[in-house]
């Protein structure tokens, strides 16, 4: 995976106090705030899974798209970061809805055998992340600075971003949004059902082709929450959406299907990552990260919050 | 015969035996992988690092290869495929970025990252070729096999064949490991052709073109993949002015197969059913 820039190392350390602990405090809070952006990425892609039973390899596309439309909006438009923002996280889900239309919902309506989704959605991967390299390029581009990077002193500790601080509080507001939708709202209980079993759901008159969209909408979106944040800290660049692969993991260590599980799994990717990077060596925390998936499908193979997979026969 | 007419038949060989491979696993046991390039990999450097530095003979190289590869697979296979689901397609693509990964980092044995030069081009015409033939008989052999059979058994309806008596964990596992072996030594094949490898060369986007061929050649068809890896090889030499445009083409082929004809160019039917029989049922 291309990295590029490499997270902020930490700047102030060497100020006051004990450094090893200022390090510790500073590698838990980026842990904490790359973790949550996972969350984003992790809990869409669950979602997702929950409700098709299938992986959808396009999610890192989605993220790509927000990351391109906010960029656009800020430079073109000259429109502030809010509104900028929400283009991205309409034209992300929108984009998600279309990819679902287009590639999936032929696919599914004609079989249910799942791994043609799954080839389908790896095709829209590839196509999405191709569309940018040829109308964008390959470039890196750094987003406008719309996001106060300036340093926080955290109680005397440690130092710490204020870009850390607002990705970790940005990513639990949309989290507890979604936490809100789905367990107040009437499309949150249909969608609930349908994670259950999804023709059951369509019998009792859910719409599922709409409920799929509606899915399809909020994954996209809370993509593009993590791609806005991602392209701030590595910069924006079509095979971004890579990064996927860690959210991806997160929802295996979490339970595949189980949005607490998903959140969980990136939390620990998050900090284990960070951990790694402070303490050991940056180029060893990608090997981190998979050799936490082995472990725990060795000891635990459904994962933390996992329903069990395997049917009693 | 030219020099390129024999490279292109070469990498046509070695392209095949690979896709068999995975057409053995994604085709007729149903396990879609992201990751067959790790198997390629570790394939490619057991048997480099043999032939150059400790002057093994380049076919006891080659076999080894498969078989580090196929201990990997067994590493692997046993956790994740206990379970349904997309667990071994996620755990794949993990491990085809940690063996990048080892393959880059760890310098003293793999040279890391600019590659690993100067191996003996052991891998000619005859060579390929004669892989390319005693693979694939075993492979037709193995598909109309008892163990073939429990495969397809698992791929289409686990439980029925499980209550059947097959251990489904048991053939899943064994299957993966069946096409790590292929795919072990169509990774050996590659460095002995272009006597350099380097670990970028194995990279996703090499897992995602084995399973796209096997795909493109049809699912459950051994004959229709290598009937894909052709069209797909000599189609990439084709393209290779527009490589802009290459993987976006490649990608909505991808899509398009799966929306229009799921089941490739050849369905699950074999070639030479098709030419007997050309209208008869499916088998």
């Amino acid at each position: 995976m291309t990295r590029v820039g490499g997270d902020r190392l930490p700047s102030s350390i060497r100020e006051r106090g004990d450094p090893y602990l200022a390090t510790l405090i500073q590698q838990i809070i980026n842990g904490l705030s790359l973790g949550s952006v996972y969350a984003l990425i992790a809990v869409g892609y669950s979602l997702v899974y929950s409700v098709l039973l299938f992986s959808n390899f396009a999610h890192g596309g989605f993220l790509v798209i927000g990351g391109y439309i906010c960029y656009a909006a800020l430079r073109t438009f000259n429109i502030g970061i809010w509104m900028a923002g929400a283009l991205s996280l309409v034209g992300a889900g929108a984009a998600a809805i279309l990819t679902e239309r287009l590639a999936y919902r032929p696919i599914r309506e004609r079989t249910n055998v799942t791994l043609y989704l799954l080839i389908a959605s790896m095709g829209m991967s590839i196509v999405i992340e191709n569309i940018f390299v040829i109308v964008a390029g390959g470039r890196f581009r750094a987003l406008p600075p719309v996001i106060p990077t300036t340093p926080v002193n955290f109680f005397g500790l440690a130092t710490t971003s204020a870009f850390d601080l607002l990705s970790l509080v940005s990513a639990v507001v949309f989290l507890g949004a979604l936490q809100l939708f789905l367990s107040k709202t009437r499309w949150g209980l249909a969608i609930r059902a349908a994670a259950y079993d999804l023709r059951t759901a369509g019998l009792m008159g859910v719409n599922v082709n709409r409920l799929i969209s509606i899915v399809f909408f909020v994954a996209g979106a809370l993509a593009a929450v993590g791609g806005i944040f991602l392209s701030v800290r590595y910069t924006l660049y079509p095979q971004l959406g890579a990064i996927t692969i860690k959210a991806f993991v997160a929802a295996v260590i979490g339970g595949l299907g189980s949005l607490p599980g998903a959140v969980v799994g990136s939390l620990i990717l998050g900090l284990a990552e960070m951990l790694t990077a402070g303490f050991i060596s940056s180029q060893m925390r990608d090997l981190v990260v998979f050799s936490l998936l082995v472990v725990t499908l060795l000891v635990k193979p459904t994962g933390l919050f996992g329903k069990s997979v395997s049917e009693k026969v | 015969m030219s020099g390129y007419a024999e490279g292109i038949i070469i990498l046509l060989c070695i392209n095949a035996i690979a896709a068999m491979g995975v057409s053995l696993l994604t085709g007729f046991t149903g396990i879609f992988s992201l990751g067959h390039a790790a198997y390629m990999a570790l394939g490619a450097y057991t048997s480099a690092i043999l032939t150059v530095q400790h002057g093994v003979h380049f076919f006891p190289a080659i076999l080894l290869g498969g078989v580090v590869a196929v201990a990997l697979a067994y590493f692997i296979g046993v956790p994740t495929l206990r379970l349904m689901g997309d667990y071994y397609a996620i755990a794949s693509i993990g491990l085809g970025e940690a063996i990048r990964l080892i393959l880059e980092n760890w310098q003293s044995v793999t040279r890391g990252a600019r590659g690993y030069p100067g191996i003996d081009p052991y891998t000619s015409l005859p060579i390929a070729v004669g892989f390319f033939v005693i693979l694939a008989i075993f492979m037709f052999n193995l598909i109309n096999s008892r163990f073939g059979r429990a495969c397809k058994a698992c791929r289409d309806d686990y439980i029925a064949s499980s209550l059947l008596g097959f251990n489904t964990a048991r053939i899943r596992v064994v299957s993966l490991m069946i096409s790590a072996f292929y795919c072990g030594v169509a990774g050996a094949l590659l460095g002995g052709f272009l006597s350099f490898i380097q670990p970028v060369m194995f990279d996703m986007l090499k897992s995602t073109e084995l399973t796209a061929v096997v795909v493109f050649g049809g699912l459950g068809s051994m004959s229709g993949c290598i009937l894909g890896t052709a069209v797909i090889t000599l189609v990439t030499e084709l393209f290779r002015p527009i490589s802009q445009y290459r993987m976006l083409i490649y990608g909505a082929v991808l899509v398009i197969i799966m929306v229009l004809r799921p089941e490739g160019i050849m369905g699950n039917r074999e070639l030479l059913s098709w030419i007997k029989d050309p209208f008869g049922r499916r088998s």
